[in-house]
């Protein structure tokens, strides 16, 4: 692509030890009047990882990253962005796009843009140049010198996502950043954001969809009632979590299932019956019998229970009342 | 350490270059300077006009002066005056009612009705103010009837002839009738000279008029500006871009930035207008010369005072910075236009006031209240340019007045800042002064 230039892929400068967290919260807790936003949060986010802050509307995602970005301050604890406690000095570094991400309607796009690289340090020549580089590289090029205000929210969308990639930051911060999305920036936005990640880039994202997340990222951590829930590898997340569903088809004596050492319960869905094993029961064990048993086997598979049946476990064995969750659920739908 | 990063040229700068490239500021610039031409040729013609319009329209003034106490005396200096002017005979008679309804059926423009001598203490001074416990009745009044509106020349002129007269009637009556009326009705005038430490003489009417224009000038100024100041800060909130603008800077950056960029923005505006009306001086002074020194201007002696014209922007500076802080603090505590006005309402208020105040302080510049008002800040910024003009100032007092002054820019533009850090990401509703005041406390 001929505007390969601007994204060029580039070594991550390093400060501090390399194997310093991208981000480091410990213990920080913030409240607004009596209510708690955030309490006693711990959080590392490796460098290069693409990170999910996951939760309902309201848990406190957009307080922490509001605090991780310096914009407000912590009642208690600390923030370390790579390795340094000073984030103001690491401004220029990090790339934060808001949930409210609003522009000046009166600016040209590419006068826009390059505003917002020099917010974040790059001098005007380099900034316009970049500006129209990016734009001419999401299909805005012939808009570049067109006034914000007469832009399609599609449009506004893609020039909002490249103010904030500019500058190619080591730290990219975005606030619920699919939200009202149309699909084709969705797609765009998750291209740009993994192509920053193969450049060295750390990605913190929220967002309340925890589909997204799944697909997306890979750690997460799981905020409900300004507390963290469950945080870590979304692979061991749902190791730990257990594959003890089975989905299983078969013709034949279905006498097997008759099993109370290895099954906890059985459901019937039609064509298939879906098995919940006991804890610690190896479904091998019950593969044997049923083989044993004569049964034809057509489908055996282990269920991976998603991140949202996880979440909402957890939610509850941490006794969090989730009322925002029926909200959540149409969101999703 | 140096406030102006690069983060804050960059928002200095996209606050200036909108702004000057937007048609408001190509139309106030242009169109201060063209309406006060408008406004000079438009009164000039209309002088003009009006002395033509009265030379044409020939205007029969009838005097009715049913005593005869001084009506052949006006008939007389009317006509002198070149005004046509008779006896109406047939009009006097009448009760102004009565004479009121008859007019228009009359060969009358206009009728002076001269009361008679009943109840009058001294006939020979009609057209002079009755005293009060003579308790005239309306009807006993000296009246002009007119057709239509009068032009101002004309009532003029019936005026001076009315004057001549009844001074003519009253010499008359006291036997002399040799002297000529205009020269004791002569009015008698005289210039005052301000003669200032140096030495150098100045005219005190021409520097009154300048305190005046230049504490009216700063007046609009503050306002216009201060009001911008509130509407840039409540663009941030209204596109929804604070929160992205303060995650790049500090918000009291922000607020530097926008105060500055907007304050550039009325410079700019200023050393525009300053070219023209030097051009225009100049272009001018040149032309009219002659018709000045008719006058008895001689522009050669008029001084300008570059000294002064120094101190004065520095005033105008130091008080935009200080309203422009409380400006941009009050901007911060808003989200809708509505809100707007409420909030700006006592800091407007905080405007007017030394306004009114500075006319006082032009009368007599250096009565002790002039002098503490332009010692104390919110006042300074107006009442102490005035009175650099009107007069001459002690140095400790305008050190002294700029020097508190600045002690206030620096203090509003703390605590503008400690509101502005909250109030900048709030939305909605307007905050409160016991919020506000718990912001400014704790930041």
């Amino acid at each position: 692509m001929a505007a390969a230039a601007w994204r060029r892929v580039r070594a991550v400068p390093m400060i501090g030890a390399v194997n310093t967290p991208a981000i480091h919260l410990q213990g920080v807790t913030k409240r607004f009047d009596r209510k708690t936003a955030v309490r006693d949060l711990d959080l590392e986010i490796p460098r290069g990882s693409i990170y999910g802050l996951i939760g309902p509307n309201g848990a406190g995602k957009t307080t922490t990253l509001r605090i991780i970005l310096d914009i407000i301050g912590p009642d208690a604890g600390s923030v370390d962005v790579f390795g340094s406690p000073n984030v103001e000095s690491m401004r220029t570094r990090i790339g934060y796009l808001p949930e409210e991400r609003g522009m000046y309607q009166k600016m040209t796009a590419a006068d826009h843009l390059a505003f917002f690289g020099q917010l974040k340090g790059l001098k005007r020549k380099e900034a316009l140049l970049r500006a129209r580089s990016g734009l001419d590289a999401v299909g805005l090029g012939d808009r570049a010198d067109d006034k914000v205000e007469t832009f399609s929210k599609g449009m506004a969308q893609k020039a909002q996502f490249l103010g904030v990639i500019l500058h190619e930051p080591d730290l990219l911060v975005l606030d619920e950043p699919f939200s009202g999305l149309d699909p084709l920036n969705v797609e765009l936005f998750k291209r740009l954001l993994q192509e920053r990640q193969r450049a060295g880039a750390t990605i913190l994202l929220s967002t309340h969809l925890i589909e997204d997340a799944e697909r997306l990222c890979e750690r997460v951590c799981m905020i409900a009632g300004a507390t963290k829930v469950l945080d870590g590898r979304v692979r061991d997340i749902k190791a730990a979590a257990g594959r003890r569903d089975i989905a299983l088809s078969f013709e034949g004596n279905p006498t097997f299932l008759d099993a109370p050492d290895l099954i906890e319960d059985i459901s019937a869905h039609g064509t298939y019956v879906e098995v919940r094993m006991l804890e610690g029961a190896d479904p091998q064990a019950l593969l044997r019998r049923a083989v044993d048993a004569g049964a034809l086997i057509s489908r055996f598979e282990l269920i991976e229970p998603s991140l949202r049946q996880i979440f909402i476990e957890k939610a509850t064995e941490a006794g969090l009342s989730h009322e925002d969750e029926s909200e959540d659920d149409e969101a999703a739908a | 350490m140096n406030p102006f990063t690069p983060r804050v040229a960059a928002v200095i700068r996209r606050e200036f270059v909108l702004r000057v490239k937007s048609k408001w500021f190509l139309l106030s610039t242009l169109g201060l300077p063209v309406l006060i031409v408008g406004l000079g040729v438009l009164s000039a013609f209309l002088a003009v006009r009006s002395a033509t319009d009265a030379g044409e329209e020939r205007r029969v003034i009838g005097v009715a002066d049913p005593a005869g106490l001084i009506g052949d005396l006006l008939v007389e200096e009317l006509l002198a005056d070149s005004l046509d002017a008779v006896r109406a005979e047939d009009m006097e008679e009448l009760a102004i009612d009565e004479a009121r309804t008859r007019l228009s059926g009359s060969s009358y423009d206009l009728l002076m009705m001269i009361p008679r001598r009943d109840g009058r203490r001294s006939a020979e001074m009609p057209g002079a103010t009755p005293d009060a416990d003579e308790g005239e009745g309306d009807d006993e009044r000296t009246t002009l009837l007119a057709r239509a509106s009068v032009p101002s020349v004309i009532e003029g002129s019936v005026r001076g002839a009315l004057q001549r007269a009844s001074v003519r009637a009253r010499l008359r009556s006291i036997g002399v009738q040799s002297i000529d009326p205009g020269s004791l009705l002569q009015r008698t005038s005289f210039d005052v000279i301000n003669v200032t430490e140096s030495g150098e003489a100045r005219s005190q009417d021409i520097y009154r008029a300048l305190s005046f224009g230049i504490a009216f000038f700063f007046y609009f100024i503050l306002l216009i500006y201060g009001q911008m100041i509130v509407r840039a800060i409540l663009e941030e909130k209204q596109s929804d871009i604070v929160e992205i603008m303060v995650s790049s800077l500090r918000p009291w950056e922000l607020m530097l930035g926008k105060i500055v960029g907007v304050g550039a923005v009325g410079i700019a505006q200023m050393a525009v207008w300053a070219l023209v009306f030097a051009l225009a001086a100049v272009y001018g002074l040149t032309a009219g010369a002659s018709t000045l020194a008719e006058a008895g201007i001689d522009i050669a002696s008029i001084p300008i005072p570059w000294g002064t014209l120094v101190l004065m922007f520095f005033f105008l500076v130091f008080g935009y910075l200080l309203y422009a802080g409380m400006f941009a603090g009050a901007g911060a505590t808003i989200s809708n236009e509505h809100d707007a006005q409420q909030v700006m309402l006592p800091i407007t208020m905080l405007i007017i006031l030394p306004f009114i105040a500075t006319q006082g302080v032009i009368q007599s510049p250096n009565a002790g209240w002039g002098v503490i008002l332009s010692l104390v800040p919110f006042f300074s910024p107006l009442v102490m340019p005035a009175r650099l003009f009107a007069t001459s100032v002690p140095v400790w007092q305008w050190l002294l007045s700029l020097v508190l002054l600045g002690v206030f820019v620096l203090g509003a533009a703390w605590v503008a800042g400690r509101i502005f850090r909250v109030g900048i990401l709030m939305k909605g509703q307007r905050a409160n002064l016991p919020q506000v005041l718990r912001w400014i406390r704790h930041g």
